[in-house]
């Protein structure tokens, strides 16, 4: 039977090596979930809406242009009446659309801030965190020592202690007043399909005040964007939080209860979804996320 | 032991289980070692890779499985007013990742570090209380220190007559005694009465020291005592270092000098590194360069066994039925064989089940502590090979030498399981080269690469999670 060598021994010294590389970084690298090839871009109902909306914004100028050359046929005073109505409604419609590209880039820049901090860049989170900054009230004060902030951590930490630290304040005391209203409303209003529909705009219109405490003015497609984004949120936040819904649905449903604070009951667990939701919007509106 | 240190144990486990109930727990995790076992790189390497599972790189597999991948977040403890040096693991990684690559140097001083650990919470209960109190957070204290001090453990319990006896009862054994010749011809010529002539104490000293030092350094011994002699720390050399074992004990003037030395010695390592920082804690991670003994001969293996056997002696002392009544009790004790990069992975197994040899079966401290035996590599610098050694194929593993940065092959040798026979160690001694570090992101993003450290960390503080 053969034995093995026992003494230890450097067997080889060959020439210069680079070090060595594991490919660690990559071998622990989180999954990415990508999407397929071909999906990228819009989608198919997106591309739909935008060909009717060019269908009826272009049909309807090119008739518009057509009736204005009309009255000018009839009266120049009258053709220059007729186009100061159509430019005046065109500009209106176009005003809104800027804004609402405006609500968009402003989420836009939101996510790209987010990207570059999860991503440790400490470069493209600067440019987005003070463009964020410079256009939010609430952190002026602190642009000069944002701008000289070293690194990362602390450009994060005085975002953090500042700006953030004071959103967060007002986000909270917003989603309060909003329960406040959604716990009085159901107590007031006779029909509990009136109740459902107060409380749908009433949280729509929590998203939107949320959005705009933390310097992003949503419009249409930015508060769907956001909403969408809020549901994501929400399954965080609500996961510290099914025992107390568990609790509070458990003693406002029980029957004795129920007869003896009525409505007030169906109110706190709509209050508390108002809290919720405000909490939930905050964390998709927030800038740098919530460590 | 201070007869008021049970009261204070008993209020610092009312502490914990208050602390515990509010999802805010702190847990001192204890990383003990022989010096030079890779303590400052097995703490750059837990917080680096922590901190990466943290922002969800997975670095930790196995920890993250234990603990049913709830950690949310891991972050620093922002330093406070502590008196205490912080351990620098940033500074400790940019050096690794540094070209030339830099390995830590010998650690001179105490250093601590506290990592908090963010988790989601695991039951309804504990995501009650996260509504109320926040998300659950569990703060690990973290502590780096000259691992030559921790063999001043077991003296804590010994006269400096019964020390004196003991350490040159050693130090008159095998291949010490050549290397301790000077100080044992001057301790054995000097009278049984010898005055407290302070010119005696110095020289004595100065010659002990150098015998510790050539044991250390030529021979690969542990198990030297005092530990400051060796490693005196920032405060320098100070007069109650200055004394030495007699054969006498305490005999005489001289020996009554050098008894009163002992115990202030012995008095100030209590009061400033075991009672502050080696008391109370819960986790223990103990590591060992048990390659390194294997290589080392012989008489350097069992004096390793010994120095291991006697710091689990004084800690099993240090615990006792109080722990059970005060909660204070060591919970989990994870043993590590470091440096397992410096074998191949067939021999990993057998490395784990010398150590296991090595620290004993009764290594568990006393109240039921579980424990754990493993191979690790904080940081993996080779990687598997096989080579061709008197006509046969054998696995063994390819690194780039820190020295010149050229490639080599190592055949580590034979790892037994067990502690091996006489003509096992025939081979005579090897030295290790030392290796370079891979290739290293310096922002410790991605964690540091490490072999089998998520496994001690799911065992020894998996559970926490």
């Amino acid at each position: 039977m053969s034995e093995t060598p026992r003494g230890p021994r450097i067997l080889t010294d060959d020439a210069p090596a680079p070090r060595l590389d594991f490919g660690w970084d990559v071998t622990v690298a989180p999954v990415a979930v990508t999407p397929p090839a071909g999906r990228r871009g819009w989608s198919a109902p997106a591309l739909a809406a935008a060909g009717v909306a060019v269908l009826l914004l272009g049909l309807s100028a090119i008739d518009v242009g057509g009736y204005v050359a009309d009255q000018f046929t009839r009266a120049p005073w009258l053709g220059w009446l007729t186009l100061g109505v159509a430019v005046a409604g065109y500009g209106l419609i176009l005003a809104a659309m800027l804004r609402e590209l405006r609500g968009l880039a402003g989420l836009g820049t939101v996510e790209r801030g987010r990207a570059a901090v999860a991503r440790g860049d400490f470069a493209a989170a600067r440019a987005a965190l003070l463009d964020w900054a410079g256009r939010l009230p609430a952190a002026q004060p602190m642009l000069p020592a944002l701008r000289k902030a070293p690194d990362l951590p602390t450009l994060l930490a005085l975002l953090e202690a500042g700006p953030l630290a004071a959103l967060d304040r007002q986000a909270v005391a917003a989603g309060r007043a909003a329960a406040l209203q959604s716990l009085a409303a159901t107590a007031i209003v006779p029909s509990p399909a009136l109740d459902g529909l107060f409380i749908a705009w009433r949280g729509l219109r929590l998203v939107r005040e949320v959005a705009v405490i933390h310097g992003l003015r949503p419009g249409l497609l930015g508060t769907l964007k956001l909403l969408r984004r809020t549901l994501f949120e929400a399954g965080a936040v609500a996961a510290a939080d099914v025992a107390i819904n568990a609790a509070v649905t458990a003693v406002t449903t029980n029957p004795l209860v129920a007869s003896v604070v009525g409505d007030a009951a169906s109110g706190a667990v709509a209050a508390r979804r108002m809290l919720l939701l405000a909490r939930a919007t905050a964390r998709a509106c927030r800038i740098v996320e919530p460590r | 032991m201070a007869i008021l240190t049970p009261l204070e144990d008993a209020l610092a486990g009312v502490a914990d289980a208050a602390r515990a109930l509010a999802g805010r727990e702190r847990v001192r995790l204890a990383v003990t070692g022989l010096s030079r076992a890779g303590k400052t790189v097995f703490l750059t390497s837990l917080v680096a890779n922590l901190l990466a599972a943290g922002a969800g790189v997975n670095t930790l597999p196995a920890l993250a499985a234990a603990s049913g991948h709830r950690l949310r977040g891991a972050r620093l403890v922002p330093p406070g007013v502590e008196s205490t040096p912080r351990f620098d693991a940033a500074a400790h990684l940019e050096a690794l990742a540094a070209d030339p690559p830099r390995w830590p140097a010998r650690t001179e001083d105490l250093s601590t570090l506290e990592i908090a650990l963010d988790l989601a919470p695991a039951s309804l209960l504990g995501q009650a209380r996260g509504w109320v109190a926040g998300e659950r957070r569990v703060t690990l204290e973290l502590l780096d220190y000259p691992g030559e001090w921790l063999l001043d453990l077991p003296m804590l319990d010994q006269s400096y007559a019964d020390w004196s006896r003991e350490t040159l009862a050693r130090l008159r054994q095998g291949r010490r005694a050549a290397a301790a010749a000077d100080f044992l011809d001057f301790v054995d010529a000097l009278p049984a009465a010898a005055r407290d002539d302070e010119a005696l104490a110095r020289q004595g000293f100065r010659l002990y020291r150098a015998a510790l030092l050539r044991c250390r350094d030529d021979l690969g011994f542990r198990f030297l005592q005092p530990g400051r002699a060796l490693n005196p720390g920032p405060r320098g050399e100070a007069p109650l270092l200055w004394f030495f074992p007699l054969p006498g004990g305490a005999g005489g003037d001289l020996g009554r000098l050098l008894a009163r030395r002992h115990a202030a010695y012995l008095a100030d390592q209590r009061s400033a590194f075991f009672e502050p920082f080696f008391r109370r804690f819960r986790r223990q991670a103990v590591l060992v360069d048990a390659l390194g003994a294997l290589h080392a001969g012989e008489e350097a293996f069992d004096d390793t066994a010994a120095a291991l056997a006697a710091i689990a002696a004084s800690l099993r002392r240090g615990g006792g039925w109080l722990n059970l009544l005060t909660g204070q009790g060591v919970q989990h004790v994870g043993f590590a064989a470091t440096k397992a990069d410096h074998v191949p992975e067939p021999s990993r197994d057998s490395l784990v089940g010398l150590l296991r040899d090595l620290v004993g079966r009764d290594t568990a401290a006393a109240g039921g502590a579980t424990t754990s035996v493993h191979a690790i590599a904080a940081l993996r610098c080779t990687q598997d090979d096989v080579a061709r050694v008197e006509g046969r194929d054998v696995a063994a593993v390819r690194g780039v030498l820190l020295e010149g940065g050229r490639s080599a092959r190592i055949y580590p040798g034979e790892v037994p399981i067990r502690r091996p026979g006489r003509d096992f160690w025939q081979h005579g001694e090897f030295r290790m080269p030392v290796f370079r570090p891979p290739r290293l992101k310096g922002d410790g993003m991605a964690g540091m690469p490490h072999l089998g450290l998520d496994r001690m960390l799911a065992a020894v503080i998996g559970d926490l999670l």
